[in-house]
């Protein structure tokens, strides 16, 4: 000012640096039980386990190329098959999620730090352990039993190499890791909310988080228990699964769905609770219905879970557990179907900036739309009978984790990077990074479907040439083209996790609240300080930061008339 | 089961169109324009209510087709008039304890047990098969499945659904065809290093091909037997 005078600043924040580390950054990272670093690691050790899981995942697609191939050894395509699966459900999907909602959740809840810091750490280094565990097993022996190691297969009897004890540890670790950290998260938002921040006002995403990290405990829960009586049938004596000795395999596949359904529920709900934050911000307006928006979240949790046996139609279960299993499956439209009509409400009547964020929501909203619709259409036991097991599910399920856990995770990625790093990623390489996904998803997924139709099994090493029903002649342009797709879908990906690097080193500098975002997590500076907030503010609505604006807007408004013109100060 | 399938195929892709539609045209419609200001929707309770009907509508309908469907898909049918007969059913399956007033129209009872990596089909003389099921045209057949292993999953599409051959487990299936031919299948369960080449083939054919075709193989089978036994019994000598 002219006359020397300082005015407070325009901006709400109150924050002050944290102290100077006295180690070197990356070592602080490592031991820091902050949730910012535990996020920030989850985070980037999940895009690298993506990585290494779209190589299997392509390594696999080559071989089905074209038939009869010979390019990969029957086993060799077992191990790939066995330990890519998991890569890409319980090393990527669920930490991208579970790592989204460490960093973001106690920011946009206004707490300093997580109910249980070093718990934060444990879960996060049991995760990375059990990762690496796995992949460190391909320099002996890795798993060769599927994607869920089902018995009597994933038995000594027939798989007689610790591939199977390693992939059990491994995933058991990751999960536990997982389930620790959803207690974490369970418990912080409930304990540490802001003053007046009531569940009726939290933002989407923590709401998704608390429903996630609920059905985790159960889901993972369940897993847990199932790997223990495994390894304990494989080699202390255990009988539970072995059908000759008084066991039931059934009994496995029971307790691997509930977890494999919590973990479909998983891939669902971070991008629904991201989505539904990013919409409103880049269409200038609230959610349509906020009401049946966080009815439909909180409903998805009992009726997905409750339909685990939606996958086990086929299995010699009483007709009546399966008609339950049917109907909850398809109740899950509500809820989902609200959402959707909530999201093209929401968008409706706005004004819309086609920003990074809003790009990779648009493109989950629809991808998501193909694997929901999908996964609708095998819903009835009858339609079931006919396309489950077939690569028609595949496609549908693969749909689900490209729109979910890796376009919403993208798009939350690219929503939340301000946040974490002070800067923003290019949008000249985030839409060409979508266009590619999307378009490599559909390359990819609706031959699979198409190929399904025909009768083409899952998790075959080779299928074989058009002589018969099953094999009919389209099925090698079906496969062709897939893996075509593949490498498109790769592609994209790829881009997006450059830009996310390139980002990093030198992306533009973002301000604290680039987006206009309303959600507490945009009161904090970017990045936030080890203690998140100075001052935490009284939260009177859904949109705390909107309210500030406001109150800002009303006493500067309020304010009299510039000094400089009337009186002098001083 | 295929009307059921085409009917949730037509919702499925009115929904997806209709999404995917709307999405783009909203898109199109509301991109940012200078000077214009986001116009705030109202939803009153009816609409959500209504909303929420439509999508309970299409579950309730779905729910009780895909009920009925189901129903009907389970109940087994008679054979009809050109599949294999009581009497001749009799004659057939030689060692099977048929009541005297079986009805003409019993359906044919085959044992499918997986085994790692083809189907075993048992026949109710005790004949049996690898990899082919033969059968004869216009008799129910039901086929109690089993597996001496790992899990496995038969299906044959054009035949009936899929269904678990679980150790330990019972479960069982049927179907009827109505024409002569083959159909293939295969074993839809992940079950180890030659799971891709678990394929199975069904041969329906007439009644008395199918009599001719069990007598050969049973007369196969017999040679079979013999050769062993005197091989083993040269061996122990």
């Amino acid at each position: 000012m002219s006359n020397g005078r300082t005015l407070a600043p325009h901006r709400p924040e109150l924050v002050t640096e944290g102290p100077t580390p006295s180690r070197p950054r990356w070592f602080e990272m490592v031991m820091s039980p902050d949730h910012k670093d535990v996020g920030r690691i989850y985070i980037g050790a999940a895009l690298s386990f993506l990585v290494l899981g779209i190589i299997t995942f392509l390594l696999i697609r080559l071989q089905l190329a074209v038939p009869e191939n010979d390019l990969i050894e029957p086993v060799t395509f077992n191990r790939l098959l066995s330990v890519g699966s998991a890569t890409l459900i319980v090393l990527f999907a669920l930490p991208i999620a579970f790592g989204l909602y460490t960093y973001v959740i106690p920011l946009q809840i206004g707490a300093r730090s997580l109910a249980f810091p070093r718990l934060a750490s444990l879960s996060l280094w049991l995760y990375v352990f059990g990762g690496a565990l796995l992949f460190a097993s391909f320099a002996y022996t890795p798993a060769e039993a599927g994607f869920n190691s089902w018995p009597p297969l994933s038995d000594t009897i027939f798989i007689e190499n610790n591939g199977v004890d390693v992939w059990i540890a491994a995933v058991g670790l990751t999960v536990l890791g997982l389930v620790l950290q959803s207690i974490n998260l369970a418990v912080t938002i409930s304990k540490l909310r802001a003053p007046g921040l009531a569940w009726r006002r939290l933002p989407a995403f923590t709401f998704s988080g608390a429903v996630s990290s609920w059905t985790m405990i159960f889901a993972g829960s369940a897993m847990l228990a199932a790997l223990v009586m495994l390894e304990m049938e494989r080699h202390f004596g255990g009988v539970f699964f072995d059908a000759g000795e008084g066991g039931a395999p059934i009994y496995y596949q029971h307790l691997s769905w509930i977890f494999f359904t919590g973990c479909y529920l998983v891939f669902l709900l971070p991008a629904i609770g991201a989505i539904s934050e990013i919409l409103p911000v880049f269409s200038g307006k609230p959610v349509l219905s906020r009401n049946a928006l966080m009815t439909s979240i909180a409903a998805i949790m009992p009726l997905g879970l409750l339909a685990w046996m939606q996958n086990m139609m086929s299995a010699s279960i009483p007709i009546g557990w399966l008609y339950g299993a049917m109907l909850m499956a398809l109740l899950l439209a509500i809820p989902i179907g609200a959402i959707f009509v909530n999201w093209i409400g929401t968008i409706a009547g706005g004004v819309i900036r086609m920003r990074a964020p809003m790009v990779f929501a648009l493109a989950a909203v629809s991808t998501l739309s193909f694997g929901l619709i999908g996964e609708l259409i095998q819903t009835v036991i009858p339609v079931n009978w006919l396309l489950a097991d077939t690569t028609a599910s595949t496609a549908a399920s693969g749909y689900v984790l490209v729109g979910g856990p890796v376009l919403g995770g993208l798009a939350a990625l690219y929503y939340w990077f301000p946040k974490m790093t002070g800067r923003t990623m290019s949008e000249g390489l985030a839409k060409p990074s979508a266009a590619l996904i999307v378009l490599g998803a559909q390359l990819t997924f609706i031959p699979l479907f198409l190929a399904g139709l025909e009768g083409q099994q899952v998790d075959i090493f080779k299928f074989f040439e058009a002589s018969d029903a099953i094999n009919a002649e389209s099925l090698n342009a079906f496969n062709l083209i897939a893996t075509i797709g593949a490498f498109v879908l790769a592609l994209g990906v790829v881009l997006s996790i450059v830009n996310a690097y390139l980002g990093i080193k030198g992306g533009t500098r973002a301000g604290h609240d680039p987006w206009g975002g309303e959600t507490l997590e945009w009161f904090a500076t970017s990045p936030p300080p080890p203690h998140n907030f100075d001052v935490v503010p009284d939260v009177r609505s859904h949109e705390p930061l909107r309210d500030i604006r406001e109150a800002v807007r009303r006493r500067e408004t309020s304010r009299p008339a510039p000094a400089e013109t009337k009186e002098p100060v001083a | 089961m295929n009307t059921l399938y085409w009917v949730m195929l037509v919702i499925g892709l009115v929904l997806l169109v209709a999404i995917n539609l709307a999405l783009i045209a909203m898109v199109m419609r509301f991109r940012s324009a200078r000077g214009r200001e986001p116009r705030r929707l109202v939803v009153r309770r009816p609409a959500q209510v209504g909303t929420a009907g439509v999508f309970a509508l299409i579950v309730a309908f779905a729910f009780v087709f895909g009920v009925i469907e189901t129903h009907n898909a389970k109940k087994v049918e008679a054979s009809g008039p050109d599949g294999l007969q009581a009497t001749s059913s009799l004659l057939a399956q030689r060692s099977l304890d048929l009541p005297a007033t079986a009805p003409s129209s019993a359906p044919l009872k085959i044992k499918a047990c997986g085994q790692q990596w083809i189907w075993r089909y048992e026949y109710p003389d005790g004949t049996y098969s690898y990899y082919e099921l033969v059968v004869p045209v216009d008799t129910t057949v039901i086929l109690n499945l089993c597996s001496t292993d790992v899990v496995h999953r038969w299906w044959v599409p054009g035949l009936s659904g899929k269904f678990d051959a679980t150790p330990g487990e019972s479960n069982s299936t049927w179907f009827k065809a109505d024409e002569t031919g083959t159909f293939d299948g295969a074993s839809y369960a992940f079950s180890g290093a030659s799971y891709a080449a678990m394929r199975t083939s069904v041969r329906v054919v007439d009644v008395p091909t199918y009599q001719a075709w069990l007598d050969q193989q049973a007369a196969g089978i017999q040679a079979a037997q013999t050769f062993v036994q005197q091989a083993n019994g040269e061996t122990g000598g």
